[in-house]
């Protein structure tokens, strides 16, 4: 890249061509205080605080959007950038309501009051012109007050261009501009899809967090990096921490995967407000459970699991959920697989093919694809999943490329909310989403369009695009649009979902494959399920549930929930031991419960959907009498008296960093 | 010279930062020690000598016709007028009635409350002054040293105080400078 000379305040820089003033002077250490400015968002050149003053130019330039070029000389602190600075502030002090004395911003938190401060003021020139807007409190997270908005857009660019929303926009102009949802309706009545990075970007009291208001400023938190295990997306995400309280959830700017965007489930959702904790283990006793040390329930539970088989047998059957750590997932497997000899160690997921799925797509380590693809694709293919309802962030990554150009199709035989984001909304008749996919390879090969071998196996004659849109209702020039479409991509991403492996077939999932070769791609994205769904197949943990017959059940729910369908299986078996976080129907039909950590008060490794391992940290400590989900797994073969493997690492075989 | 007379008077606020001042603690005989502190709201004197003072030191926001005159007749009085707390600076929190109609504000208060009886009504003795817009001090007469705080820092305050009783101006800026 090539290198600018620049002069900053005297200093000589080099910069990188194209980079912008405050890029370089950044760079080099040099403040330069900014407010409509964020590092994750475009530059939008708006709050003019970032004024400098650049020699041979008429009027001063905002750095944030001012690119460098050879020779240039920059001024930041001369006379005239210090009053400019000083009268954009005096300008945004008398625009509304900015009284500090009860914002629950003040005092660190807020970056208009940070910016005065730095300039000293003292007080206003100018006093407010006292026009009131409106506060829109709708919103079952955050409220929305018009009244300390300063109108710098971070928060509207955040919801377009990075989660690809485009629910919040400017209405009306000048004083009287205000911030607004949709065209104009309640924030809470609006598409806002609840994920909150307009809240995380907002730089003073207009968009406030409802649930962690006045419960502390930046400076009282510990700020603990960690992993979101709310699903296999593995975002990273700030834990705001105070008294051993989780207060409140960030995305975490730096993280490789979301970049700081979160959904709703990672941001709120997991703060778990509301759920009854388990806080001593019980045993039942009489017909109803009572409070016991965790010596009387290991010493109860050991006795009923009876001394561990010599060879595969039917005595314990174990489900675990694929949201714990991987260190406690290995000793699940190793505690009831390998010395137990159970032949029904497995995970919680009930997409029971996902591990032929994983299976499938691992053995060609060159289709796994990955979540940057994602990011960089020109034409995404969205089969069989649901972006906009689950693993969220993924769906924002495709959602807010779409004005960019990306292409997206959805082939989906279901009702699908992403069918309303796109022209090439794909409903092909149940069952023949297998044959509209060879007709559309039919179609790129036909089109002399291929870019590489059809795999063995597949016999294409049939699949004219008029046969395919008769067996499938799609219409023959849809079908050859988006043949073209998909070959004519620079870089096509294919996602797919549970939804493309019903009744346990991976037809779909082959012929996905071969299209995949045929259009010369190599990025096939899974959706996985849970945060270490990944990791449960690595371990062999992903066959169907099946109790019966057996004489006990161990479940290690941890902090997740059980699916009906599942709770339904344990209906008719003899004994149940749960280790669980938080009280649940399963819990109540337990006979010996074992209260351990929610996912905050551990840590541990999550291999994510696209394989990269990422380490979840501990924020909080337990209640007393808890223990972790690692911990209770061993003093579980403890009391059995038998050894556990902890080499967790190796068994994970590869990853990325 | 003798030491520097200080006075101070409040005007719509809520005495709290009379009160931080009083939080310096001991600290009050070094000021006492140094200056000559004349009339004050919680002393004897209440108004400041018709002589002059060095330094006059107003809390409290301009709500009223009675806050108007009090400020002039500060500023007639002092060399050095200073606006102490966030309702002098700002205008304060007594400033959020600015957002909606003085009337309204008037009948909620002495009318609507939970606890007013059928005979509620709004003030309107001549002696209580006139009720106005709610402005910051230097909005009516001009102030030579903000000292912002809600209230006030008793740090920043000692501080501010013994720059003034040794003929400075105090420089409220950085850690010093706090405006809630």
């Amino acid at each position: 890249m090539a290198i600018v000379n620049i002069t900053i305040n005297g200093q000589n820089i080099q910069a990188k061509a194209g980079q912008t003033v405050l890029q370089a002077a950044t760079e080099a250490s040099i403040h330069i205080p900014t407010l409509c400015h964020h590092p994750a968002l475009p530059p939008e050149g708006a709050c003019r605080l970032c004024l400098v003053e650049i020699e041979k130019q008429r009027a001063l330039q905002p750095s944030c959007t001012f690119p460098v070029t050879e020779g240039m000389v920059v001024h930041t602190q001369s006379p005239k950038v210090l009053e400019a600075r000083k009268f954009v502030l005096t300008m945004l002090f008398s625009e509304r309501n900015h009284f500090c004395m009860y914002c629950q911003k003040s005092g660190g938190d807020c970056e208009l009051q940070n910016a005065a401060y730095e300039e000293g003021m003292t007080h206003w020139p100018l006093q407010p012109n006292w026009q009131p807007c409106w506060v829109d409190a709708t919103h079952p997270y955050y409220v929305l007050d018009n009244n300390r908005c300063i109108l710098c857009r971070r928060c509207v660019r955040a919801c377009g261009e990075l989660v690809g929303n485009f629910t919040l926009g400017l209405e009306a102009r000048g004083a009287k501009t205000v911030l607004v949802a949709d065209c104009g309706v309640p924030l809470g009545e609006s598409s806002c899809v609840h994920c909150g990075t307009c809240v995380q970007s907002c730089p003073t009291g207009a968009l406030i967090d409802r649930q962690g208001v006045y419960l502390g400023k930046e400076a009282q938190f510990e700020r603990v990096p960690s992993t979101c295990v709310g699903c296999s997306v593995g975002c990273g995400i700030e834990m705001l921490v105070r008294d051993n309280q989780l207060v409140r959830i960030e995305g975490n700017w730096q993280a490789p995967v979301n970049s700081g965007v979160l959904c709703e489930v990672g941001r709120y959702g997991s703060l778990h407000r509301g759920r009854e904790r388990l806080t001593t283990p019980l045993v039942r006793k009489n017909g109803s459970q009572q409070p016991v040390s965790w010596d009387e329930a290991l010493d109860f539970l050991a006795e009923r699991l009876g001394p561990p088989p010599k060879r595969m047998s039917k005595r314990v059957a174990a489900l675990a959920s694929t949201r714990l750590p991987a260190e406690a997932l290995y000793f699940f497997k190793s505690l009831f697989g390998d010395q137990l000899h159970s032949a029904m160690a497995t995970g919680i997921e009930e997409e029971a093919t996902t591990g032929v799925q994983h299976s499938l797509i691992e053995k060609d380590v060159s289709l796994n694809g990955s979540l940057d693809a994602l990011k960089a694709a020109d034409c995404v293919v969205a089969i069989g999943v649901n972006l906009l309802d689950n693993h969220q962030v993924a769906g924002f990554l495709v959602k807010r490329n779409l004005p960019k150009g990306t292409q997206l199709i959805v082939i989906d035989p279901f009702e699908n909310p992403m069918h309303g984001l796109t022209d090439y909304a794909l409903q092909p008749k149940r069952g023949q989403d297998y044959a509209l996919l060879l007709g559309i390879m039919a179609g790129v090969i036909r089109s002399g369009m291929s870019k590489g071998k059809l795999p063995s196996g597949f016999d294409l004659k049939k699949y004219t695009s008029r046969s395919v849109s008769k067996t499938t209702g799609i219409p023959a020039k849809t079908i050859l649009e988006v043949a073209r479409l998909i070959a004519s991509a620079q870089k096509p991403v294919f996602v797919y979902g549970k939804g493309i492996t019903q009744n346990g077939s991976t037809k779909v999932l082959r012929a996905l494959i071969a299209l995949a070769r045929v259009v010369g791609a190599s990025e096939l994205v899974g959706t996985k399920g849970k945060a270490n769904s990944l990791t449960a197949h690595r371990y062999q943990l992903d066959k169907s549930f099946d109790p019966q017959g057996y004489k006990a059940v161990y479940v290690a729910l941890g902090d997740d929930e059980l699916s009906p369908q599942l709770m339904k299986g344990l209906d008719k078996v003899p004994f149940l031991a749960v280790q669980a976080s938080y009280a649940s129907p399963v819990t109540a039909k337990a006979d010996v419960v074992l209260p351990v950590g929610m996912w905050a008060e551990q840590e541990g490794h999550y291999l994510n959907m696209d394989g990269r391992l990422q380490v979840a940290q501990r924020g909080l400590q337990s209640p007393q009498d808890v223990r972790s989900n690692l911990e209770v797994l061993q003093a579980v073969a403890g009391h059995l008296g038998v050894e556990l493997d902890s080499d967790w690492r190796q068994a994970l075989g590869q990853v990325k960093g | 010279m003798g030491k520097p007379k200080i006075a101070s008077d409040w005007l719509a606020g809520c005495a709290g930062c009379h009160m931080s001042l009083l939080d310096i603690d001991e600290r009050i005989v070094q000021v006492a020690e140094l200056t000559d502190i004349r009339a004050t709201p919680i002393t004897d004197l209440k108004q400041p000598d018709k002589e002059g003072v060095d330094v006059g030191i107003l809390e409290g926001a301009i709500n009223l016709t009675t806050n108007e005159e009090v400020a002039h007749r500060m500023r007639e009085r002092c060399k050095i007028l200073v606006s102490l707390g966030d309702c002098a600076v700002f205008g304060g929190v007594i400033a959020m009635r600015n957002f909606g109609k003085l009337e309204d504000a008037l009948r909620r208060a002495y009318v609507e409350t939970e606890s007013t009886d059928a005979e509620g009504k709004i003030p309107s003795d001549p002696e209580l002054g006139k009720p106005t817009s709610v402005r910051a001090v230097h909005e009516v007469v001009p102030v030579d040293v903000f000292i912002p705080g809600c209230p006030p820092d008793p740090d920043v305050i000692f501080y501010a105080l013994s720059e003034l009783a040794q003929g400075r101006i105090p420089e409220i800026k950085d850690d010093k400078l706090h405006w809630h």
